[in-house]
């Protein structure tokens, strides 16, 4: 076996190592630091998975349901449209609140018995026709606060009343009005007794009268739901029943109602509840195990419900019997639970261990109610085998179970289940396999996840003010939202799933594109505002710190003198502004030079400069004469347009503003000269 | 009032001044003008400091009157909590100061921003000299310098030993000589006074400079006044260069001090400038001079590559006088320009001795009074230098021609030849006949027009498309060749020789370009493209060379027209045009800052020219040194000769990351005459991508450092390595 495979199978089958003793030490090593490397991987997404589920519950951002592969979850239909009228609304309203008076006085649990079913004891039944029904009494049991005197914590039982309930009864048959019913009152509930009472349950006791079964079932604790619910005194009675040779059979059954958090845990429903023999208990509750066994056969936890004694009832809460003071459900975080329609007859046995059952009755009662199974059963089983540098690392098996690991979110089908895991878990790769007893999936870590913002910037850089004034409308940055996309869909298929052979990577362009983010200034790094977009306001040409360092430049030079200099800034200063590049624009740029800044060569007395200046152009070959000609026309009307009054005035303005002098400092002999223009042609 | 307080020697003692006491008086002159001086670089600093204080008040200010108008109203996230009104108070310990409360606010937390140091923003590139000195040792965290103790060393042995702001003990710098003399002076002038035997002070004038400068120092006052009061000056005595000489050894012996006093002091007369100078033309004391002496300062200023005086990017400036005339331009009005033109008053009569003038003789035919005589001199560079003689036969007026009037006068006959009526027109201030009769006074220099070139041969038109073609193949020739060495480009001048193999450009296997000094049908021209398309593929000879089109020469594709607007037909011309695109800065996704493009680009389609520093590749490695430290570098290889650093000048484009599978590429690119660098997009690039490119695909051959070469070298010449560096001073 190569190191590679060896390495691979690892951390699933760990025997694999044994067979190279002499190199099991460094190899053991390598694994467990391979296996630590592979733990690390998988955590950080899990743990922002694991953040993320949990802030969805609380502030979910959109719902499951509506997505097209969870429309399955969606439990409303449009059926009533159809017949819908506006004016049905008053009505229905009006109606509501008729009845929310009368109930509101009168709250209740109503439990409605459908029948005690017995399945397995069908000869004796046959035989004993005349009975058809059993009596069952519903008991409230007030399990309260222990005070320091007390031993256990005191129980108060109070009769809610008897009934009598068909036996077997033929579902079809019976109608449901028919059907014994049972109100408690929601006072019963309220904290009203001097004991402070920790939970409530109620104990369903049925008895009937007849042979005695003695293979009968033995239920020893069949489900996590269901405990068994036996006191001192419920042994005594159930002995005395015992003296008579027509024996009375006794089977119980508690649920909890509110539990000592006093979340309620009867919600509206059917519910279908095992019930267990009083008499003997055989199997002493120190050694009680998780499984149930019938005739020394060890039964699926789920079969004691095709098999034992059960009851059925519905259970409705009318009125506003879930009131604050009764009711404070924590629904939401609760998901797995307070899923109305979430199957919970699997539970992934490779992830939770079994609950240790408790001695006593008073301890905390974990009830769960149960739905009628309607569907086929099918036992579909998923693995999901975490890849690490491409090899296996862990396998985990999942029976039955749709939910998703990561968010707990039941999906219901695999198809949806893969669909979510790819869409919402994208900081792994999953590629299904398909499986003979159900399928695998290849989890990955995702090493190409793009992680960067794709929302709006607004969202997440709030700068204050940006976005909102109180003087007019404020510019906001564009940001481009897909609102409709309506891309082809193809049909549903598992096939998606599967590993794309030419590797690949799927090239999604966001739907949102464009400037998802803050920008700033290159220059002060401040936020760039909205309204600034459009201008790029760092990229002139002629920076200010670049016009004062020519100026500089040329101020440094000692055997220039200054009306050169001025001439020769004013003309630096007009080439960066325009950025002039060809020796054909030249004779252009100078007559805009004129245009320009003529005013102030008249003013500032730099005429003959600027011709010496024109000439040396000449010279260079970058102007003609006819431009010289031109400009010194045009330089000759600016000086006579020039009011000279104002001249003296207007000089002074202009050096103070250096308006075409940039921000150049025009003293002379301030420096001592540091450079000298022979110094630069030698 | 340092000067007034010391005691007056009196008469007794002066003939008891030793050359010891004469000595400790210098060593103490000297004490107390550095302790001057350093107090008044204090004061300097102290200024320099407020003052930039105040440009950054002044800035707030604007920022928060801006603010004011905005009136800010604050988002209100959704998911904060409703806001607990809690007083806050602030609470002295001062029974005057009362107790100050206010509900508490909130503020907004911002998330930070990478850190970023501070650049200057260019467009264009800005070539620097080598620094000499380490200006600043270099910060990198303590755990660094505890590692690598050895790393700043070996820094400082880079720069020689020198670090900025180390000062010899003992320095004495010119001006410190030069006060001190001064200093010293009045000592023996008094002592002068006492014995009647001078009658003036003996002061030099260069406090002139420094008085003005610091008129808060008392002490120069009296000096400066009597300065001016002074009309006889004596050289101070030698004793006191005795004295400093031998207080200061190193600094020469008394009779160079002597001397160098005497320099500095001359230069230092009010008014009087360097030799080289030419007074303000437009001033009061404006003097007739030569046409070379008044353009001196233009011609040698004037970047012919930039069309800017001193530019910061060419440190060689070609002086014009080398240049030819490509065209003749009609010099001569034909007709005169008025009643009083010079052209009815004076008869011309011309004897041309060449043929090669024979316009000028076609113009002057009809004037038979006036002679001119063309004498030809040994011809040397400057056409301005023929001399023609030249008699009036008219009597001529008496006017004054001031020195301006005079050296306008003369820079203009060069331009403008026997343009009489044109140059009047310039000069304003005279008639033409006037400037016609001091023409003819002047006879002595004039120019003559410049005759064709003869260094080579006109070129017959028909040769030119096959020129072309070869030219074209020859661009290929050397493409295929593939040198890795690309050198600086620099304008040739080898007057009288054509460009053969000792021509500098076809040594380095560059192209001559417009700026070079040989004539425009050189063999070694590039010739230019004549697209009439985009010029984006091989078919262009411009971008098959790496250069971009050139606006002098590919008049076709659209690369000399339409400077105004971005839509050019030509899209080889983006770096000169600077057409590069709106780019936004923001953290990047990948590490610190990263830049972002605003619009979407095509490939190929020019994004940024990348913009820095030009450093010589030794100054590249003094550098590379300390950047490699800091992990971070902005140099970028721009030929065999030069690199590009973006550290402290730059702009945005300096911000893109690094990735192996970038959406850039950098191209350097001829651009007239110019090596830059160009960011070109290397697939179709989305509004609002970051902008990647591979730092590593820069270079293949050549892997220096953590530098980045390419592709392009040519043999440089650099001509004057002194004058590069004396000339251009850091930013």
């Amino acid at each position: 076996m190569s190191g590679a495979s060896c390495k691979a199978n690892g951390a699933v089958y760990p025997a694999s190592s044994v067979m190279m003793n002499s190199v099991k030490k460094p190899k053991m090593e390598q694994i467990q630091a391979d296996h630590e490397l592979f733990l690390q991987a998988f955590e950080k997404p899990t743990q922002i998975y694991r953040f993320l589920r949990t802030r969805n519950l609380i502030a979910p951002i959109f719902l499951h349901r509506t997505l097209t592969f969870m429309s399955h979850r969606n439990t409303r239909t449009n059926a009533k449209r159809k017949t819908f009228k506006v004016d049905d609304m008053l009505q229905r309203v009006e109606k509501m609140k008729g009845d929310q008076e009368s109930q509101s006085l009168s709250s209740h649990l109503q439990l409605t018995f459908t029948g005690f079913f017995h399945k397995d004891e069908k000869p004796s039944q046959n035989s004993e026709n005349e009975q058809n029904s059993v009596s069952l009494e519903v008991l409230l049991v007030k399990v309260c606060h222990k005070k320091r005197k007390d031993v256990s914590c005191p129980i108060k039982q109070v009769p809610t009343g008897k009934k009598q309930v068909p036996l077997n009864p033929d579902s079809n048959q019976t109608k449901p009005g028919s059907y014994p019913s049972l109100l408690v009152s929601s006072n019963e509930f309220e904290p009203s007794n001097s004991h402070m009472v920790k939970s409530y349950s109620l104990l369903f006791r049925v008895s009937r009268t007849g042979r005695r079964d003695t293979n009968g079932l033995v239920n020893g604790e069949a489900n996590e739901n269901i405990d068994v619910t036996e006191t001192p005194s419920r042994k005594k009675r159930s002995s005395s029943h015992r003296e008579d040779g027509e024996t009375t059979e006794t089977y119980v059954a508690q649920m909890t109602v509110f539990d000592k958090n006093r979340r309620l845990q009867l919600l509206d429903g059917e519910y279908e509840v095992s019930m267990q023999g009083m008499e003997d208990n055989p199997v002493s509750k120190k050694r009680a195990t998780w499984e149930t066994i019938l005739d020394g056969k060890r039964l699926p936890p789920f079969e004691t419900f095709s098999q034992g004694p059960t009851l059925q009832f519905t259970l409705r809460w009318t009125g506003d019997a879930s009131d604050k003071s009764t009711a404070p459900v924590a629904k939401p975080l609760a998901t797995r639970n307070s899923d109305s329609s979430s199957p919970m007859e699997t539970r992934t046995s490779t992830l939770r261990a079994a609950p240790v059952v408790k001695d006593s009755v008073s301890t905390d009662v974990q009830m769960r109610r149960e739905q009628v199974l309607c569907e086929p059963r099918q036992k579909l089983r998923i693995f999901y085998q975490f890849l690490y540098n491409n090899n296996t690392r862990q396998q985990t098996e999942a029976r039955d179970d749709l939910h998703c690991p990561w968010c707990t979110l039941n999906c219901r089908k695999l198809y949806s289940l893969l669909k979510h895991l790819k869409l919402s878990h994208s900081r792994f790769i999953f590629n299904y396999v398909p499986h003979p007893k159900g399928a695998r999936i290849d989890v990955s870590i995702n090493e190409c996840y793009d992680g960067s913002y794709v929302g709006n910037p607004q969202d997440i850089h709030s700068q204050p003010g940006f976005a909102f004034s109180r003087n007019g409308p404020v510019k906001r940055t564009a940001v481009t939202h897909i609102l409709v996309c309506r891309p082809k869909r193809t049909k549903p298929s598992l096939s998606e799933f599967l590993e794309s052979e030419d590797g690949e990577l799927e090239q999604q362009r966001t739907y949102v594109s464009g400037h998802n983010r803050l920008y700033f200034h290159s220059d002060s790094c401040m936020p760039l505002r909205p309204q600034e977009m459009d201008i790029d306001s760092e990229d002139e040409r002629d920076p200010e710190w670049l016009r004062e360092k020519t100026a500089t430049q040329l101020e440094e030079f000692t055997d220039v003198n200054e009306g050169e200099k001025e001439v020769m800034k004013l003309w630096n200063l007009h080439v960066m502004k325009h950025g002039f590049i060809a020796d054909n624009q030249m004779n252009q740029a100078s007559m805009l030079f004129v245009e320009n800044c003529g005013a102030y060569i008249a003013r500032r007395n730099l005429c003959r400069n600027f011709l010496l200046h024109l000439v040396s152009m000449h010279d260079f070959n970058l102007v003609s004469v006819a431009t010289i000609d031109r400009a010194m026309v045009r330089l000759r009307q600016i000086q006579e347009e020039l009011p000279a009054a104002e001249e003296e005035q207007q000089d002074q303005t202009l050096t103070m503003g250096g308006a075409c002098n940039g921000t150049a400092v025009t003293s002379s002999g301030g420096k001592q000269g540091k450079r000298t223009k022979s110094g630069v042609t030698d | 009032m340092e000067g007034a307080s010391t005691p007056v020697p009196l008469h007794s003692q002066k003939k008891t001044m030793t050359a010891y006491e004469l000595r400790r008086r210098v060593k103490s002159e000297y004490m107390r003008l550095r302790q001057l001086k350093r107090f008044r670089r204090a004061d300097e600093v102290k200024s320099m400091f407020n003052t930039n204080r105040q440009k950054i008040m002044e800035r707030t200010d604007i920022l928060n009157q801006e603010w004011k108008t905005r009136r800010i109203q604050p988002i209100i996230s959704v998911l904060t909590l409703p806001v607990v009104c809690v007083q806050c108070t602030v609470d002295s310990g001062f029974s005057e100061f009362s107790k100050q409360v206010i509900p508490l606010k909130t503020l907004n937390a911002v998330a930070s921003v990478p850190v970023m140091y501070s650049w200057s923003p260019l467009q264009q590139n800005f070539m620097v000299e080598d620094e000499t000195v380490l200006h600043n040792i270099p910060y990198m965290g303590d755990e660094i310098l505890d590692q690598d103790g050895t790393f700043i060393e070996e820094l400082i042995k880079n720069y020689d030993g020198k670090v900025h702001g180390d000062r010899e003990c003992g320095f004495i710098n010119d001006e410190i000589f030069v006060e001190l003399v001064s200093a010293l002076t009045q000592y023996s002038d008094n002592e002068d006074d006492d014995e009647e035997e001078e009658q003036d002070f003996k002061v030099d004038k260069m406090e002139l400079c420094d008085g003005k400068e610091h008129p808060e120092d008392p002490r120069k006052d009296p000096l400066i006044s009597r300065t001016n009061n002074d009309s006889t000056k004596k050289f101070p005595s030698d004793k006191i260069f005795e004295a400093i000489s031998s207080m200061f050894p190193d600094k020469g012996s008394t009779e160079e001090l002597k001397e160098k006093y005497k320099e500095l002091t001359e230069q230092q007369l009010p008014g009087a400038l360097p030799p080289e100078c030419t007074p303000n033309i437009d001033g009061p004391n404006a003097r007739s001079v030569q046409r070379e002496q008044s353009l001196h300062s233009f011609h040698t200023l004037f970047c012919r590559r930039c069309f800017k005086y001193d530019c910061f990017l060419h440190p060689f400036h070609a002086t014009p006088n080398t240049y030819k005339r490509k065209n003749m331009e009609n010099l001569v009005d034909s007709k005169p320009c008025g009643i009083d033109c010079y052209m009815y008053l004076v008869q011309v009569s011309s004897h041309v001795t060449q043929p090669s003038f024979s316009f000028i003789q076609f113009h002057f035919l009809n004037f038979h009074s006036f002679v001119l005589v063309f004498i030809m001199f040994a011809e040397g560079n400057s056409r301005c230098q023929t001399p023609v003689k030249m008699k009036l036969t008219c009597d001529p007026e008496a006017v004054d021609w001031s020195g301006a009037e005079a050296s306008l006068f003369r820079v203009l006959i060069g331009t403008y030849y026997d343009n009489y009526c044109a140059i009047a027109r310039l000069i304003g201030t005279k008639t033409c006949r006037q400037v016609y009769e001091f023409r003819v006074k002047e006879s002595s220099i004039i120019a003559r027009a410049p005759a064709e070139d003869e260094d080579t041969p006109p070129r017959k038109k028909k040769r030119k498309h096959r020129l072309w073609a070869t030219h074209c193949r020859k661009i290929q020739l050397k493409k295929d060749g593939s040198s890795n060495h690309v050198y600086n480009y620099q304008p040739c001048d080898h007057p009288r020789q054509p460009c053969d193999s000792s021509c500098p450009c076809v040594t380095a296997q560059n192209f001559c370009e417009k700026f070079c000094q040989c004539s425009s049908e050189c063999q070694n021209r590039f010739p230019g493209c004549r697209c009439k398309a985009q010029c984006n593929t091989k078919q262009c000879p411009c971008y098959l060379a790496v250069r971009e089109c050139d606006p002098d020469l590919c008049l076709t594709c659209g690369a000399a027209e339409h400077w105004d607007s971005k839509n050019v037909s030509c899209k080889n011309c983006s770096i000169q045009r600077g057409a590069k695109k709106h780019l936004l800065l923001a953290p990047s996704d990948v590490a610190g800052w990263g830049i972002f493009i605003k619009e979407p680009v095509q490939k190929n389609e020019f994004i940024s020219e990348y913009c820095g520093e030009i450093i010589s590749q030794d100054e590249a490695d003094r550098r590379g040194k300390v950047y490699d430290k800091y992990m971070c570098s902005f140099l970028f290889n721009l030929n065999n000769d030069f690199v590009v650093d973006a550290t402290r000048k730059g702009n945005k484009i300096r911000f893109a990351n690094h990735s192996v599978n970038p959406n850039c590429y950098a191209k350097v690119m001829m651009v007239n005459g110019d090596h830059r660098i160009g960011i070109f997009a290397k697939r179709a690039i989305q509004t609002g991508e970051e902008l990647f490119f591979d730092y590593r695909s820069v270079t293949r051959e050549r892997l220096h450092n953590t530098r980045f070469i390419l592709f392009i070298h040519i043999k440089h010449i650099m001509h004057d390595t002194g004058r590069l560096q004396s000339h251009i001073l850091i930013g």
